[in-house]
């Protein structure tokens, strides 16, 4: 399924052709609604940053019938985040991008069994995934760990895990975490297997663009990742006025969510800006994790090339 | 307050009224307490009972719409099983599900991918009531991928009929719908059992919504639901609709109250909590709804369960007071109506202290205490009256007595000689005496006189003290001025003194005396110490003493027939001679100390100077310092002679 639909981006992007710049119009689509995982942008826009730099920028949140990879092959949108691993298969189908700012230093994935038990344990258990991705390295996982999970997709919410209809489920640090501890259900080190400690440290969310559209605007890419960089600074300082910001979108936006989940998610997003190595908040792809991924989803065949670290950044 | 305390410590009145009203309060108190306690928990019992029956009611009238969902979805099931060769078929099903059911809102009857191989990867079934009319079509496509929604897949892998849990009816062009719906969902299996695709039914909750919101079985109580998750279905608080579980605020700070209901509600139980929600105490009663995994709670504030209880213990105890505060009063007032005699005779017996002892005392013919109290007031007012008629008398007479006696120390005074100096004539002779009774009058006695130039003089101490002494004195100071004028030497005149003295001497008294005559030309003394104090005898140029006695003979009148025996001094001129009673050497101060006799020494060594008058005088400062204002224990008399060389 997932395949079938990058599929029909590529050919959504190789259809548009030659790029036609709209006028100095810069909209930006976060790839889910609206939420603290973007809050970097939204503090960049609340704060005149992305206006300071020259940048008539706006952003649009995707709808079910507008994603946002839909919105960047639609020519709606000029940039929008997306996982390393989902920026590689997309790149790996035809289309190229470049990834403009990389705001996750780490991987935020996790698997989280309802038994209270190790996941690396049950083996063929029914294992909760996204229907529409961020799955890669849980998929590596498996197969390498020879673990055999049966991935069951989800659109949204815990129903079918809080349900017992499967047995795990995977979830991001920041936000299904989260939400499964709002449900009651406690999350711990011993029902919960961290990627990112276990040689799957692959960075997340980062901000692409197409190569064609950089290529012909790379000062208003230079300058949009500037913005945005200084928007997510503005973040780790200004940590309760930006929940205020997150608030407001996500007020704005009709959003189920509420204060408590956004300003975990807050935290922890921030928390992922940083390095484990160098503590440092680094905005780069790194390129040992570059090759990492592509190592990994080579391996594992979810990828048919791979995708050097030079093809991915912006130059 | 210690204005308060001094009040309550003067009046009678106040202090038992204040202890009645004390122990009153107290026992009143512990008996509301106890009323109180049991009627809190009964109040509260009877309250949640009927909060748990509105509870009962309202989660049986839901699941019973529930109910008619489950029985329409069953009531279809088997016909799908039996048409599965006829995809067709499936669109008239899920819509005369509707037709049949007009509570539900659509229904649809999805396959597998590629179930129907003829009608490609998708294939549902879908009616859908809106407006009224009910609406048919097959709505699985690759933007509605129903394989990957909960209704489709928790009967696919639960392999049971199951709830969903309530959600936002959404399609592609508005996913921020507010209708809200829950899907009863239903594996279907072909015939060999294998799963091929789930039949889910749509019931709008708006009417569910309403039911459970208009709970309300007390003013300020409300109703939740919750669903598996936790998440807020119904809540007065809209903000929190969809958008809060029951433990999203236990994440930001911990209540482990909430925590719990809140996993009991999951669990499905049913039961109550008492929990402090927005920093009021509630009562949360849950139940579970029918077959979902809902949950239902009535939320009841304590200040609405209790209002009517508290109520009443604020006018009970408003009336507790007040009647307190009356009690007092009547109290106060009965006991100063009970009292006011005491009052009277207060006052009266003020009237009598103040010497009016024949003021009559009230009678107002009452037996109690007061009564007896006041009956012997009179008999003591009597009693007072007599003994101040005693007194009167007793005073009289005392005063008469005194008035004698008076008289009597007078005469005894002037029994002996009281002029000085007695001799003015003569240069040679230094003489001085007193005498000083402790009582009107004494038993002390002196005496001098010149016969033939010669001076007899004597001092003496009779036994005992006061009137009987005085009158035995008197006969000795007689009997030695007689026989002492008949030339007698002192021995002599002791023997004759004492012989009078011991005939008919009943009252066995006695008398000691030292008796001296001095040869006025010579200087030579003869003496008879008759068991007397020794005189004191300062030699010039010496220090006093005690001058020593040879013979120590009896006191006189004692025993008539003894013999006294005489001694003599060759010269006594220029020495200081003094004779003394033991009221001067025994002088007692309030220690009983006495003034003894080295003392007695040391002042006449340190006044032999000076003349017999002012060594007198020294020795009486020296008494009365000594007994520092004590009354005299005995008569002083003393007599202080120097005779002169030379000037006779």
């Amino acid at each position: 399924m997932k395949n079938g639909f990058i599929r029909a981006l590529t050919c959504l992007l190789l259809l548009a052709g030659a790029w036609t710049a709209q006028a100095q119009k810069f909209i930006f689509t976060p790839q889910w609604t609206a939420q603290a995982q973007f809050a970097g942008y939204y503090v960049a826009y609340e704060q005149g940053f992305y206006r300071e730099a020259g940048l008539d920028v706006e952003i649009v949140h995707p709808s079910l019938s507008k994603t946002a990879l839909r919105r960047i092959s639609d020519n709606e949108s000029q940039a929008t985040t997306l996982q390393l691993c989902q920026a590689l298969e997309i790149i790996d189908s035809g289309v190229p991008l470049v990834n403009i700012l990389q705001t996750s230093m780490n991987n935020s994935l996790v698997i989280v069994s309802r038994k209270d038990e190790d996941p690396l344990l049950q083996k063929g258990m029914r294992v909760g995934t996204w229907s529409i991705g961020f799955d890669q390295m849980a998929i590596c996982m498996s197969l390498k760990e020879g673990l055999d999970y049966q991935w069951i997709p989800f659109n949204s919410g815990l129903n079918l895990f809080l349900s017992g209809a499967i047995d795990a489920t995977l979830a991001m640090s920041y936000n299904e975490a989260n939400q499964l501890l709002e449900a009651g259900f406690k999350v711990s080190d011993s029902n919960t297997y961290r990627f990112c400690e276990h040689g799957y440290n692959v960075q997340e969310d980062g901000v692409y663009m197409t190569r064609q559209y950089y290529e012909s605007h790379k000062e208003q890419a230079r300058k949009f990742a500037e913005a945005s960089r200084r928007g997510w600074e503005w973040a780790v300082e200004h940590p309760d006025e930006t929940l205020e910001i997150v608030m407001d979108y996500v007020t704005r936006n009709h959003i189920a969510t509420n204060r408590v989940m956004q300003k975990l998610m807050l935290e922890e997003i921030l928390r992922l800006l940083v390095d484990r190595e160098s503590g440092q908040r680094e905005y780069r792809l790194r390129p040992d994790m570059v090759k990492l991924a592509n190592s990994l989803m080579l391996e594992n065949q979810l990828l048919l090339r791979g995708v050097p670290y030079d093809e991915l950044i912006a130059r | 307050m210690k204005r308060l305390l001094r009040f309550f410590r003067q009046s009678l009145t106040a202090k038992i009224s204040l202890w009645i009203a004390i122990l009153t309060g107290l026992v009143f108190l512990a008996s509301l307490g106890f009323m109180f306690s049991q009627s809190r928990r009964s109040v509260r019992t009877e309250a949640i009972n009927r909060a748990e029956q509105v509870l009962d009611n309202t989660v049986q009238r839901v699941t019973n719409i529930l109910d008619r969902v489950v029985v329409a979805t069953n009531n279809t099931d088997w016909l799908i099983a039996r048409h599965l060769d006829a995809p067709d078929s499936m669109m008239v099903y899920s819509r005369r599900i509707l037709e049949n059911n007009p509570d539900l809102n659509g229904c649809s009857i999805s396959f597998e991918p590629y179930y129907f191989p003829e009608r490609g990867k998708y294939f549902s079934a879908f009616s859908l009531r809106e407006n009224g009319e009910i609406l048919s079509t097959q709505e699985g496509s690759p933007n509605y991928e129903y394989f990957t929604f909960d209704w489709y897949q928790l009967a696919k892998l639960l392999d049971r009929p199951c709830w969903t849990e309530p959600f936002f009816d959404n399609n592609p062009d508005n996913i921020y719908s507010t209708d809200i719906i829950a899907s009863y969902c239903k594996p279907i299996k072909d015939n060999k059992g294998t799963y091929i695709g789930t039949i889910s039914v749509d019931l709008s909750l708006e009417w569910l919504s309403n039911t459970i919101s208009a709970v309300k079985p007390y003013p300020n109580s409300y109703s939740i639901m919750t669903g598996r998750g936790g998440t807020f279905f119904v809540h007065p608080d809209s903000t929190k609709l969809f958008f809060q579980t029951i433990f999203t605020e236990t994440l930001d700070h911990e209540d482990p109250d909430r925590y719990a209901l809140g996993k009991a509600m999951q669990a499905g139980e049913e039961g109550m909590k008492q929990l402090k929600i927005n920093g009021e105490n509630c009562y949360v009663l849950y139940k579970p709804l029918g077959e979902t995994s809902w949950s239902v709670a009535i939320v009841c504030p304590e200040r609405d369960i209790l209002s009517g209880y508290k109520r009443l213990l604020k006018a009970v105890l408003i009336i507790f007071f007040l009647g307190l505060i009356l009690m007092l009063d009547f109290i106060n007032r009965v006991i100063n109506h009970e009292l006011q005699p005491l009052g009277k005779l207060t006052e009266q017996t003020k009237t009598i202290a103040g010497g009016n002892f024949y003021e009559e005392l009230p009678d107002e013919g009452r037996i109690d205490e007061i009564g007896q109290l006041s009956q012997s007031f009179t008999e003591m007012q009597q009693s007072l009256v007599n003994y101040v008629c005693e007194l009167k008398d007793t005073t009289a007479q005392k005063a008469s007595i005194e008035n004698e006696l008076k008289v009597a120390s007078d005469i005894q005074m002037s029994m002996v000689p009281r002029i000085f100096p007695p001799f003015p004539n003569r240069d040679d002779i230094d003489l001085f005496a007193s005498m000083t009774p402790a009582k009107e009058v004494g038993g002390d006695l002196y005496d001098f006189f010149i016969q033939d130039e010669k001076l007899y003089f004597c001092i003496g101490d009779v036994s005992g003290k006061g009137v009987p002494a005085s009158l035995f004195m008197a006969v000795t100071r007689n009997l030695f001025r007689i026989i002492a004028q008949q030339g007698h030497t002192p021995e002599n005149i002791a023997t004759q003194i004492n012989s009078v003295l011991s005939r008919d001497n009943d009252q066995g008294m006695f008398v000691t005396m030292f008796i001296a005559r001095a040869d006025l030309k010579t200087g030579a003394m003869s003496f008879c110490n008759c068991g007397h104090n020794p005189p004191v005898i300062v030699r010039p140029g010496e220090p006093a003493e005690f001058l020593p006695l040879k013979h120590a003979n009896m006191p006189l009148g004692v025993w008539d027939g003894g013999e006294f025996s005489g001694e003599s001094l060759s010269d006594i001129r220029d020495s200081v001679f003094l004779l003394y009673t033991d009221g001067l050497n025994e002088a007692e101060n309030e220690h009983k100390d006495l003034l003894g006799n080295d003392a007695v020494l040391r002042i006449m060594t340190e006044s032999a100077q000076k003349n017999a008058h002012d060594i007198i005088v020294d020795l009486q400062l020296a008494v009365e310092h000594h007994r520092a204002g004590v009354i005299p224990n005995d008569d002083l008399t003393l007599l202080c002679l120097r005779l002169l060389k030379n000037q006779a």
